[in-house]
């Protein structure tokens, strides 16, 4: 890498020269490519992907001995899974008839099929064990301090939702790991004060049965069955990612707000 | 401007005309206020009633879920002193004979569902998800299940086969096994 | 990056005020570049492992052991020592919130934005604590030492489905000798009280006027930090005094015990 040249080179007019120059790539790309101040600032403000980063960010926030890029490699996992999620959706039918099948299907008869599905469990996994990871470190640079209290409230509920995701996600299979691991987790809804009717105080409030309280809200039903995996088809492919894509814009937004990455400079100016 | 929100100390005759969004209102309850309020009032009353719908429309009318009674054989086919397995598969429940009757016991964990299962060498119901154990009346004696295995109600129907109706549920920390209905004399 | 790469800050001398760097190429190329490995490895696993895939659902037969996916098994440890629901919502729900209010509850100023383990020292250890004993921990158990009838195993030892572990719990009521339905619940509040109270009040009576910090927090959040402290705290107090004392509940009421 070298420094940056103030006046582009101009002697060379070979090929990519000429691509570059042309009426179609001029009318996508409004700036060179050389690289010079001004480029590096129209490249990320002329066009509209890279507009919503900052133009300059903190030499001591682009170090990944600092965030680990824990964060980064968390959204870049959740748009793998999204990616992998929406292609696994052409072959996948909730219904207990077909879930399972469709399971094998994906594996012996489709191409690629197995490597996709391998795919979007594993980015799930990746993005659990990241998610974790970035909150430690956000923790141990003191990150969640003033003026970044609120980033850290959003961050809280970006890994409730991952854990929901996840959750969610795991039923679709239909196989005993998803139907055991749903009742275990759905029957501790059953157990909730008030809402659930095994729970304690649920004797107070009359309408709470097996039927209707916070478990057979989640199962449709009473058991884990038809209802239940229709129900997290939908959580899991269209509110629960809707929720979470949100939410990351809103965590991204308010990381520029705050002042872009933590940093040591700024605390110390703030102590002394 | 008919409604300004001044008193009429503040409206004095040296003072501008007082505006709607720089005075202060008259008293705590202005018409701007009521009207403010009611427009507030109507759009939480909204939200909460469509809430409320929500939530209802979770719950359907009717569901379609298997039958809850099914017919077990005659009693003859249990022998006397065995917890017979035969129906857990398709119904989720042990059918065992004692000398004096039998009753039907629901093969659902009371922690968190799993279904156990019966280990004979032992004697108990042991279940895999978090260690329960339960004798083979039903009661429970470890693990973090918090009360005895439910039984069923267990009648003959006019065929002389066994009826297990698994709605109708007995638990035995309310007495219900002291009920008749959960115990086939035979 | 050499140097011309950067606009400097300010002219206070060497510790000077941090610099920026272009976004492009200083920060975009090292996202792009650590895509690209990631990728790499994920795919390359994606190749080797395949997903899991078991019988069809059963609902009649449970495999044993049953486990939930590896993140929820830090919570199914704690089903062997606490009721489904303090399980299941209650302490979930109690991590959420104390997640949340962790900067709200923190007052110390230093130690924003590079990492110091002396100048946060409660922060950090209540906070490691709780992640790795509380969390990683209990997972790595559930993951790898947990076999059939949710008993335990060494990694190595091979699974006997009969194998037998005598569990007679009792609660600790009863360990004192405390006999009666309405003494055992009045000893159960007890007991949950002083564990709640008494520590916070003497901590507060013995550091309050002198200690910086305590004086900085307020009633208020010294209050709610002593209570989501204590309440962290008796999850290790109830699984010690499950494995050692062989407690059941600390607290046994008419509608729910702990
Ligand atoms: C879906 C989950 C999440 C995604 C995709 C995400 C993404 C990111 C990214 C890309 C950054 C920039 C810095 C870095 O890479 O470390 C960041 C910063 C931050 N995140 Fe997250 N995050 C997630 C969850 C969380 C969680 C669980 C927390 C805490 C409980 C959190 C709190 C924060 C805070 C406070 C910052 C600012 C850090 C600083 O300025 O040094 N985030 N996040
Ligand atoms: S479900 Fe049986 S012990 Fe938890």
């Amino acid at each position: 890498m070298t420094g940056i040249k103030e006046k582009p080179d101009t002697e060379k007019q070979d090929l990519t020269d000429h691509i570059a120059q042309s009426q179609i790539w001029k009318s996508i790309f409004r700036h060179g490519f050389t690289d010079t101040q001004r480029n590096r600032v129209l490249q990320m403000t002329a066009g509209f992907l890279l507009h919503t980063r900052p133009v300059r960010v903190w030499t001591h926030g682009i170090r990944l001995r600092y965030t680990w890029g824990a964060g980064g490699l968390t959204f870049l996992m959740y748009v793998v899974a999204c990616i992998t999620g929406i292609v696994l959706m052409f072959y996948y039918r909730p219904v207990p008839e077909y879930a399972y099948a469709d399971m094998k299907y994906l594996k012996f008869d489709i191409p690629f099929g197995m490597f996709l599905r391998n795919m979007h469990r594993w980015s799930a996994h990746a993005m659990v064990i990241l998610v974790l990871v970035h909150m430690l470190r956000v923790f141990l640079t003191g990150s969640y301090k003033k003026p970044r209290e609120f980033n850290w409230v959003i961050g809280v509920c970006l890994l409730t939702l991952t854990l929901l995701l996840s959750f969610t996600g795991y039923l679709l299979p239909w196989d005993q790991l998803a139907m055991w691991a749903v009742t275990v987790g759905t029957n501790m809804a059953r157990a909730t004060p008030f809402v659930g009717h095994e729970g304690p105080f649920a004797e107070f409030l009359p309408f709470i049965s097996p039927s209707f309280d916070a478990r057979s809200f989640l199962l449709g039903g009473t058991l884990v069955g038809p209802g239940t995996l229709l129900r997290f088809y939908v959580l899991h492919c269209v509110v629960l990612p809707v929720v979470t894509t949100f939410l990351v814009f809103v965590h991204f937004y308010r990381i520029r707000k705050d002042g872009g990455i933590s940093g040591p400079m700024k605390a110390l100016e703030e102590e002394s | 401007m008919p409604d300004t929100p001044c008193t009429a100390n503040e409206a004095s005759a040296n003072k501008p005309p007082c505006s709607p969004c720089c005075e202060k209102p008259a008293h705590l309850w202005g018409r701007r206020d009521v009207l403010v309020g009611l427009g507030w009032f109507t759009v939480l009353t909204g939200l909460l009633a469509s809430g409320a719908g929500f939530v209802r429309f979770m719950f359907p009318k009717v569901l379609f879920e298997p039958s809850n009674t099914f017919k077990a054989g005659y009693p003859w086919e249990y022998s006397v002193g065995a917890v017979d397995s035969r129906w857990i598969r398709d119904q989720r429940c042990w059918i065992i004979r004692e000398p004096t009757g039998i009753y039907a016991l629901s093969a659902t964990c009371t922690h968190l569902g799993c279904t156990p299962v019966w280990l004979s060498t032992e004697d108990k119901f042991k279940c895999p998800c978090h260690g329960s154990g339960f004798h083979r009346d039903g009661v429970n004696y470890e693990g973090p299940a918090p009360r005895a295995l439910e039984r069923f109600k267990i009648y003959l129907a006019d065929d002389g086969q066994i009826v297990v109706d698994k709605g109708k549920k007995f638990i035995f920390e309310k007495g219900g096994w002291n009920n008749p209905e959960g115990f086939l004399v035979v | 990056m050499t140097a011309s790469g950067t606009v400097s800050g300010t002219a206070l001398g060497k510790a000077a005020l941090p610099d920026k760097v272009h976004a492009w190429p200083g920060l975009l190329r090292i996202e792009g570049l650590v895509t690209l490995v990631a990728m790499i490895v994920l795919c390359v696993w994606s190749i080797t492992i395949d997903a899991p895939l078991e019988e069809p659902a059963n609902p009649s037969i449970t495999p044993n052991p049953a486990k939930a996916p590896w993140y929820f098994l830090g919570l199914q440890e704690l089903l062997v020592y606490f009721d489904p629901w303090i399980a299941g919502v209650l302490i979930p729900g109690f991590c959420i919130l104390g997640l949340m209010a962790i900067p709200y509850l923190d007052v110390n100023p230093q130690g924003n934005g590079y990492y110091t383990l002396k100048r946060r020292a409660f922060a950090l250890s209540t906070f490691l604590f709780g992640f790795f004993g509380l969390w990683i921990i209990p997972i790595i158990i559930g993951v790898f030492f947990r076999g059939p009838g949710w008993n335990l195993f060494w990694p190595w030892e091979e699974w006997d489905i009969h194998k037998v572990v005598s569990q007679n719990n009792v609660n600790l009521s009863y360990l004192l000798g405390i006999k009666g339905y309405w003494a055992e619940a009045i000893f159960g509040l007890v007991f949950l009280g002083a564990w709640f109270v008494l520590p916070p009040l003497m901590l507060w009576q013995k550091k309050a006027a002198t200690n910086p910090t305590i004086k900085k927090m307020g009633i208020a959040r010294y209050v709610i930090t002593a209570f989501l402290f204590q309440s962290m705290m008796l999850v290790p107090l109830k699984i010690f005094a499950r494995l050692v004392l062989h407690v059941k509940y600390f607290l046994v009421l008419p509608w729910f015990n702990v």
